[in-house]
């Protein structure tokens, strides 16, 4: 597919192609179009690619194809310079002509080398299968009609080959129903739908379609990152088609895979066609889509529970503690805070806690609300509480003397000073959009002298410097997260409660902002800028930081919430050179770390 | 094979032997309740109203909590513990809540890949943590101005327990 595109992208230029030795390979090389206009009934899709094919005849082509490849991975070496040599004489804008040829010519020993040996289906299955490499569209659909009976049956050309390769299916099909099953129907079942539907000829009942979805999955992923590949080569024309093709193909999908191919895909969209990017949806909404992320993943809940221990063993022995939490929310982060430290040994601390949020749009005041809850919760359990909210639209428009109290830091009656910690999740790649505001958040932070620094972030690549890399980056990301969402969840014995599935529909809806903000945001409206815990810890140790080992208490906690999970087993919890990650199979998703300011404490502010 | 009343007579006479009736001493039967687990225990809420009263005791749903969690040096922070509980909600609706649907979620683990695989307690932190979110979502906002949803952080574990 791949390849394809490099060439579509190189239409209209005037070399015909050298076929020889991608045809070895069994690569379809498309050629310069001989006139640009499209006829009315070529398919729209492998026009956009530089083929002339008509749609009543795509059936035909496909099994062409298909004989091709078959014919040709059954040959011997001595065959394939005479095609080399051949094909130039031909048109390929006929695809349907050229491939007559072709076979005509391989027919020779047609019949004795389409009774399959397991070999050749194996080998159709090997391309099939093999979607790593970009191998062009025609083999895997080639391979894949070849055991697709519907189109065969549907469009039977009297022709010698045509009717051994229907035998050698219906052998095939007694000996090796399972790879029947594996090499599906491609994507041009999609086309093969259009003929369907056009050759109403094919009145004869087809049978059921069978399309296996992974060998779809497959090909949509290639789609997606071929249209993005198109949308990074400004070649807006054939990133459209394939968008349509993407919709298609994510149809025949279910589940996280759907939902993933449906977020990307509307997101190129806003992209191609420059829609104006989301509007910045109102602070509450946004809050209330976070507040349901909470509930269905363990994601945030391993953030907070394991940023809270590595406070809580900062804190011991304070009797006067501070929390700057850089992204309040609604707080759900501290009543377990709360609670921990009104039962350690020694009994609690006087607690403070700032907290800092965005402009709300209604003006209504919700950091008081929730500092209001929290005090209510910390006077129940017997905590001395004080709470600031701070309004601000960007961290970089804090200062260090704003944060503490008027009179600096408050000291306990032996003249020590509170202990503070800055808390920050998920809030710190943002900052990045701006130049220079990193470095000056990270400044403040140094300033306060804090005890320590928790950062959780997504352990994620999406800053890269190309659009394609970030792209192919977040396709693998987010399928991964939406994969866990959904196996991870409670499918259990209590089976899918309403309010599971209205909370999962509520988290995907916040990943599919994320999503859009990756993709189709530019520039300072591009804040989802996630990078990897490698990226972190440079930039935290460039800015004067060094680690905090969380220890092996909040690995512990980690991991018993972990098994509370239904889906517990798919979530992993590691532990990389003192940070802590969660993640989904071998795919780590968000990270967690501490920081303290490092003895070389001398740097220019 | 003797008739019931005959094996009666014979353990009446036998020396040493006492009946207890249970139900005159309700911390005698709060000792005993309090080694059921919590399921049983509330069953045992529904026999009589002396059962059901001692089933409402926190005392009781205390020693049961205790015995599911593994907590180090429970006996030690015993005492503030037992204020912090009680101020966000109680030992039975810590165990409605939290605990026993943790372990129920922890049985169906173990049922499902083997006893190696589950962890064997529920730890008291962990659980206590989980409770104090609990209550926190219950608190209503800003005298009561919007409707507050329904607390859903325990919502993961599944349906709770209900041992009212």
């Amino acid at each position: 597919m791949k390849r394809e595109h490099e060439d579509a992208g190189r239409m209209g230029g005037d070399d015909p192609m050298n076929m020889g030795p991608e045809i070895a390979k069994g690569k379809m090389v498309p050629v310069m179009r001989t006139g640009d206009e499209m006829e009315c009934g070529v398919d729209e899709l492998l026009a956009a690619l530089g083929y002339k094919v008509r749609a009543s005849d795509m059936a035909d082509v496909a099994q062409k194809l298909a004989q091709l490849e078959v014919a040709m991975s059954s040959d011997d070496a001595s065959h394939l310079p005479q095609i080399a040599a051949d094909t130039v004489h031909y048109d390929p804008s006929d695809l349907y002509a050229w491939l007559d040829s072709m076979l005509s010519e391989l027919n020779a020993p047609p019949c004795a080398q389409l009774l399959p040996p397991t070999a050749t289906a194996s080998r159709g299955n090997g391309h099939s299968s093999t979607a790593a490499k970009p191998s062009a569209a025609a083999p895997p659909r080639a391979s894949a009609l070849h055991d697709f009976k519907p189109v065969v049956s549907a469009a039977s050309v009297g022709r010698v080959v045509c009717d051994t390769e229907q035998q050698s299916e219906k052998i095939l099909s007694p000996r090796d129903p399972k790879r029947m099953r594996t090499c599906s129907s491609s994507s041009s079942s999609s086309s093969a739908k259009e003929v369907a539907s056009s050759l109403k000829s094919a009145t004869e009942a087809l049978p059921v379609v069978v399309v296996d979805t992974q060998e779809t999955g497959v090909r949509l992923v290639h789609a997606l990152l071929a249209s993005a590949e198109a949308v990074q080569q400004e070649n807006l024309k054939a990133a459209d088609a394939l968008l349509k093709q993407i919709s298609m193909l994510a149809a025949s999908q279910s589940g996280p895979m759907r939902k993933v191919a449906g977020y990307f895909a509307e997101a190129l969209a806003r992209r191609i066609y420059r829609h104006s990017p989301l509007p910045q949806a109102d602070r509450v909404a946004l809050d209330l889509l976070h507040s349901h992320f909470y509930e269905s993943a363990p994601y945030l809940k391993f953030a907070h529970f394991t940023a809270n221990q590595a406070i809580l063993e900062a804190f011991t022995g304070f009797r006067q503690v501070h929390v700057i939490d850089f992204g309040l929310k609604q707080g759900m982060q501290w009543p377990a805070l709360l609670q921990a430290l009104a039962l350690r040994p020694g009994g609690p601390p006087s607690f403070r806690l700032t907290g800092i949020g965005p402009p709300q749009p209604d003006n209504s005041d919700a950091l008081q609300e929730v500092g209001w809850k929290l005090s209510m919760l910390a006077e129940s359990i017997g905590i001395d509480f004080h709470f600031r909210g701070f309004v601000a639209s960007s961290l970089a428009d804090l200062e260090p003397q704003m944060l503490l109290e008027p009179e600096g830091k408050r000291r306990d009656r032996d003249g020590v000073e509170e202990a503070v910690a800055v808390n920050s999740v998920m809030e710190l790649h943002q900052l990045l959009a701006r130049p220079g505001a990193m470095e000056k958040v990270l400044g403040t932070v140094r300033a306060l002298r804090p005890r320590i620094v928790t950062v959780v972030e997504e352990e994620a690549n999406h800053n890269g410097r190309t659009f394609l890399e970030r792209f192919t980056e977040a396709l693998h990301y987010y399928s991964s997260m939406f994969d866990s969402l959904e196996n991870g969840g409670d499918s259990g014995a209590d089976g899918e409660l309403e309010e599971q599935q209205r909370h999962r529909a509520m988290a995907d809806a916040y990943l599919g902002r994320q999503i859009c903000n990756v993709v189709a945001s530019e520039g300072t409206d591009r804040t989802e800028r996630h990078e990897t815990l490698g990226r972190w810890r440079g930039r935290m140790a460039q800015a004067g930081f060094e680690p905090v080992h969380l220890g092996s208490n909040a690995f512990k906690q980690a991991s018993m919430l972990l098994a509370l999970y239904a889906g517990g087993d798919g979530f992993r919890v590691e532990e990389a050179e003192g940070c802590l990650t969660l993640g989904w199979h071998t795919r780590p998703l968000i990270a967690t770390s501490a920081w303290r300011v490092g003895p070389a404490a001398d740097f220019a502010l | 094979m003797r008739r019931p009343e005959e094996e009666e007579e014979e353990e009446r006479s036998s020396p040493g032997w006492r009946r207890i009736p249970i139900n005159d001493n309700a911390d005698l039967l709060a000792e005993i309740l309090g080694r059921l687990d919590g399921r049983s225990l509330a069953v045992a809420g529904c026999v009589c109203r002396l059962w059901n009263a001692l089933a409402r005791r926190e005392a009781v749903w205390e020693v049961v909590c205790y015995r599911h969690v593994a907590s180090a040096g429970a006996s030690a922070a015993a005492g503030g513990t037992r204020s912090v509980v009680a101020a966000l909600g109680g030992y039975r609706r810590l165990y409605r809540l939290c605990i026993g649907p943790a372990l129920d979620r922890l049985a169906g683990v173990r049922r499902r890949q083997g006893p190696a695989a589950a962890a064997r307690h529920v730890s008291l932190s962990l659980a206590l943590s989980l409770f104090s979110i609990d209550c926190y979502e219950r608190l209503g906002g800003g005298g009561g101005r919007q409707q507050q949803p329904p607390p859903t952080s325990l919502l993961f574990l599944g349906k709770p327990v209900d041992v009212s």
